[in-house]
């Protein structure tokens, strides 16, 4: 019952409390493009909570074997060349580079999948999946996973790693597209030509953020709500 | 193949004000909202930007007659991942505490389109002194950028710069410049100001007379007349 | 061992086995999940103009190509491309073109701002489509209010505002009926140019008589004279007559002209591209130069040098 308690903080903290775009502010180059109408905003939202999961899933498997400091295949490589046991191999430096060849791969087989299988499905969002590669989100939800790898006493499964990256696609997915919906509204309005296009948009963005910030703390209440309810 | 386009002056001159990557192109942004809220960190974010453009600009423009047409993109993004790791290895051997405040930043520079584009648009297609220049004027650009933004929400923020208290003591410090909403509502006022001063006529003046010195060097009548 | 070269050498390799694989999976998932596309597409959509108007019908060139390929539609539906567009079209696909005529834009309305009644003056957003909402702008409900919508829509600078009325440049029209949709009074209609010159009814008051002389001083009083002279091509639709333009045959000019001779408030006009008379008329008058700036005369060859 405690780890289901913990996915869910996890899941809140993600999509509300520490929302991707409003709080860490990656994926913004996406949040400002693609968020003049509702039903592209929506798609390209899917379109990256697809994504992360499936390549935050491959990098957690890569981490726990071989990236994170005590990871199981360099200590054996390391044992088998008769190295020093008080010495650790650390295979870290090579995380990035590993990570966004992870992403970069599985956004090709993805859009693959889907254009052979999915027609429709590749209409309405398989033109965002090659601009996702670059997108910072993805590569933030694999970063975030490996902090809490670091420690061996206390790493985080597959599971946990699984819920942050659908908590951060659907956090996304939902400022995106309150965004969409906003700018819709905005074509209409009399906007002073200095601020047209990427200007106001910020500025609706740093009011949905003051908003969004209306969630901090809310961890701790769903957390006594969540033990009290599942005892 | 490398007479074709800018040469390394017009390009070096282009990323610092005409193309600026924050405020005429928008590109980068991640970056510059989430560390501009001193004037530290945005330094050590453009200079580390700077290292990784400038040296994937020139790794990218020698190995650029190698490239295969569908890989090209994944292969920018090896390249610069690699810089990226030297960059952050580097910050968290020598400043370690900015390097805990710059956190995931310093990695999310690998997928900043700021890089990505400049390798596409000009290290892929022009030789190296060129694409030196235009990583070069890129960073400057970028550093203004940062640094712009950074001065606006570390002054109204805590009343200091680069640490240094400038701002009376009595200024109340406006706590929200610190927090996310403060960063987008900066970045979007300064845009609005910087749009609105490239369309007077002062700005548009001098970038036409740029435009015309510009047209001239490359008009094939020019060389007769002048 | 030492452990920088253990490491090293571990690095590498992990770093090459995962490039090999993803390789091996990327070039299996490439031939397994192939999708055959129709090299036709590509092909029809470098013949099409690509100026995306939707003239055709679909929303862009690659749609209106992707319904050629599969089978679903003429050749002939470009407006921008014209005869010679559907010929290549047609060879691309191994089809006949049927023969067709051009469709052009043409306005229902004929009066200049000094032929119409003003009522109270227009404060309101300069475009017809605010100033249709608003009661009493002009007298004329029906007619052109020169506010320039169908100008703003038109891709090709055919549309333009001249003395308040919308007219049609012929030599720039290329029939994609953006304008047409645009009017808020829908006056401006697609005729097919079966001719350069068409006659068209140059007016869309509804009204008769007395109601239609208070408010312009050129529109249609609805007398009938022309539908008593040419009642196969001309029939009334209500108090306007509409010329049936599947009978029009511009090789009768007779018929034609007589119609023209007995409106008595000479709203029949022909519309198209200018006649040799028309041009000739204007011969001796002297075009006015386009000024564009031309940064090497502004200081290099002047007198001036400052």
């Amino acid at each position: 019952m405690e780890t289901l308690t913990g996915l869910i903080l996890i899941f809140i903290s993600a999509a509300l409390i520490n929302n991707f775009v409003l709080h860490y502010f990656v994926g913004i180059c996406p949040f400002l493009g693609v968020s003049r109408r509702v039903d592209t905003a929506f798609g390209m939202g899917c379109a990256v909570t697809f994504v992360i999961s499936i390549s935050t899933m491959l990098n957690w498997m890569f981490t726990s074997f071989i990236l994170r400091p005590g990871a199981p295949l360099p200590a054996w490589v390391w044992r088998t060349a008769g190295g020093n046991p008080q010495t650790q191999l650390d295979l870290s430096v090579l995380s990035y580079i590993i990570y966004i060849f992870v992403i970069a791969s599985s956004v090709q087989f993805v859009e693959m999948y889907v254009r052979k299988f999915s027609p429709p499905l590749y209409k309405s969002f398989g033109v965002f999946l090659p601009l996702i590669t670059t997108n910072c989100a993805i590569l933030f939800a694999s970063l975030e996973v490996l902090k809490h790898m670091q420690d061996p006493a206390n790493l985080w499964s597959l599971p946990q790693a699984l819920t942050l990256a659908l908590g951060g696609g659907i956090g996304f997915t939902l400022a995106i597209s309150l965004m969409a919906g906003i700018r819709e509204e905005l074509d209409l309005c009399d906007v002073p030509r200095p601020l047209r296009g990427a200007g106001i948009a910020l500025i609706v963005a740093g009011i949905m953020a003051m908003a969004f910030m209306g969630f901090t703390g809310v961890e701790k209440g769903v957390e006594t709500a969540l033990t009290s309810l599942l005892r | 193949m490398d007479k074709e386009g800018p040469t390394a002056l017009e390009r070096f001159i282009n990323g610092v004000l005409p193309e600026n990557p924050i405020y005429r192109q928008l590109l980068g942004m991640c970056p510059t909202l989430a560390v501009t809220n001193a004037m530290k960190p945005a330094v050590t974010m453009a200079a580390a930007t700077a290292f990784v453009l400038i040296c994937s600009n020139i790794m990218v423009s020698l190995i650029r007659r190698l490239l295969k047409p569908h890989l090209r993109i994944l292969v920018f993004t090896l390249t610069i991942a690699t810089f990226v790791t030297i960059a952050d290895r580097f910050l968290a051997a020598y400043v370690y505490d900015m390097s805990k405040q710059l956190g995931p930043y310093v990695p999310l520079i690998i997928v900043n389109c700021l890089i990505i584009s400049r390798a596409e648009i000009c290290a892929s297609k022009q030789g190296l002194a060129v694409a030196t220049a235009d990583g070069i004027g890129m960073s400057l650009g970028f550093g203004l950028g940062l640094a712009s933004i950074a001065t606006v929400r570390e002054l109204l923020g805590s009343g200091t710069w680069f640490g240094i208290h400038v701002l009376p003591a009595g200024w109340p410090n406006w706590g929200i410049m610190a927090l996310p909403p403060g960063a987008f509502v900066t970045l979007g006022l300064l845009l609005a100001v910087v749009e609105w001063g490239t369309r007077r006529r002062a700005a548009t003046g001098i970038w036409r007379t740029v435009r015309m010195l510009w047209s001239w060097r490359h008009s094939p009548a020019s060389s007769s007349s002048s | 061992m030492s452990l920088a070269l253990v490491a090293l050498a571990l690095a590498a390799s992990v770093l090459a086995i995962l490039a090999v694989a993803m390789g091996y999976v990327l070039g299996w998932a490439n031939r397994k999940f192939h999708v055959a596309v129709d090299p036709h597409v590509e092909l029809l959509q470098a013949a099409l103009p690509g100026a995306n108007c939707g003239g055709c019908g679909y929303i862009g060139c690659s749609e209106y190509a992707a319904a050629l390929a599969e089978g679903n539609t003429t050749v002939g539906l470009c407006a921008p491309g014209g005869g010679s567009c559907a010929q290549k079209l047609a060879d691309i696909l191994g089809v006949e073109v049927q023969e067709s005529c051009p469709y052009r834009a043409v306005v229902h309305c004929s009066a200049h701002t000094h032929q119409r009644l003003q009522r109270a003056g227009y404060e309101g957003e300069r475009t017809c489509v605010s100033a249709n909402l608003v009661a009493g702008v002009q007298g004329c409900t029906y007619g052109c209010l020169g506010l320039g919508d169908c100008a703003r829509a038109c891709q090709y600078a055919a549309a333009r505002i001249v003395d308040g009325l919308s007219t049609i440049d012929y030599d720039r029209c290329v029939g994609c009926g953006a304008c047409s949709r645009t009017c808020p009074r829908n006056i401006i209609t697609l005729v097919p140019f079966k001719a350069e010159r068409m006659m068209v009814v140059a007016c869309s008051n509804q009204d008769t008589a007395a109601d239609v002389r208070a408010v312009c001083e050129v529109g249609c009083i609805g007398c009938k004279a022309c539908v008593r002279v040419a009642p196969e091509l001309i029939s009334m639709d209500g108090a306007l007559p509409a010329i049936n333009y599947d009978h029009y045959n511009p090789e009768e000019a007779e018929a034609l002209e007589s119609v023209l001779e007995k409106c008595p408030r000479k709203r029949y006009l022909f519309v198209g591209k200018p006649t040799p008379e028309d041009l000739a008329a204007v011969e001796h008058e002297e075009l006015p130069e386009a000024v564009t700036a031309d940064f090497k005369t502004t200081v290099d060859d002047t007198e001036w040098r400052g």
